[in-house]
């Protein structure tokens, strides 16, 4: 098996999830991209556990994948209690935290 | 040749539904991209010969994480006008894809000089047994950790989205 293909895929997936990261404000976007980023990274411990022969990465893989399901639901009730108190998905929105400029 | 093709295919298909999910405006088409890309993950996997986390990406990445997803999308039922407006989606798009390029060219330098470097053996790989006992033996304090913070987000998830009651009741 030649890995090279494997990896520039894993890679160009990696810089998608970046690139719908910082420029997409829909917050749904945003972590969609955040779990591909997650999965081009299992997608490398796969390909690392299938050139080493031995199952230890397919075991992390495994495990992150109960992970991506913690995170998935978090940001999901994230997203609904956001949703609920703004009634949008902008994340410009929801910028409390920012560095209080002008105070209200 | 029938591995490269089937390669082919899943790439496209990972890329077009990775480019759709970044791309489109509307939440669901973009949430459609994402379960594409998801699948065909699982096909990527099933491809290195690695057929129980083929099984656990289709149920748990696309089963649950996507299928969820969809339902709270639909939920929460944003109008069009909920709709962040990104008046400058492409140019953002673009710059970004221009500054993250080199970037991504360092991780894959470095991804494949990191491949050269180490011994490579493949004899009894993929197998479900092999896994199970990695997974049960040297693994599986990592496991029962994973199940806790399972349970722990499932609480978090549930004491964040409830409806608040009024006044601490």
């Amino acid at each position: 098996m030649v890995p090279e293909p494997f990896f520039a895929l894993a890679t160009l997936l990696f810089s998608l999830g970046i690139i719908g990261i910082v420029s997409r404000r829909n917050l749904f976007v945003v972590y969609m991209s955040i779990e591909l980023m997650l999965s081009s990274v299992n997608l490398v411990l796969v390909i690392f556990s299938r050139l080493r022969g031995d199952m230890d990465g397919s075991v992390i893989a495994l495990l992150l994948i109960g992970v991506i399901a913690a995170e998935a639901a978090l940001f999901l009730a994230i997203i609904i209690h956001l949703v609920r108190i703004s009634r949008s998905v902008d994340s410009d929105a929801f910028d409390e935290l920012k560095q209080a400029k002008e105070s209200r | 040749m029938l591995e490269n093709s089937i390669f082919l295919i899943l790439a496209i298909f990972l890329i077009g539904g990775g480019l759709t999910m970044v791309w489109s405006r509307e939440t669901i088409i973009s949430a459609f991209g994402f379960f594409v890309a998801m699948l065909a993950m699982a096909g990527v996997f099933a491809l290195l010969g690695n057929s129980f986390l083929f099984l656990a990406q289709i149920m748990v990445s696309v089963g649950a994480v996507v299928v969820l997803s969809m339902m709270v999308i639909t939920a929460i039922n944003l109008k069009e006008e909920n709709l962040p407006d990104e008046p400058n989606k492409l140019r953002w798009i673009f710059f970004t894809a221009l500054i993250v390029t080199p970037f991504s060219l360092l991780m894959y330098r470095t991804l494949v000089s990191v491949h050269q470097n180490f011994a490579h053996t493949s004899e009894g790989y993929g197998s479900l047994k092999v896994l199970g006992e990695a997974l049960f033996k040297d693994w599986v304090l990592s496991f029962e950790v994973i199940s806790v913070l399972l349970l722990a987000a499932m609480v978090g998830a549930v004491v964040i989205a409830r409806k608040e009651l009024s006044d601490g009741a």
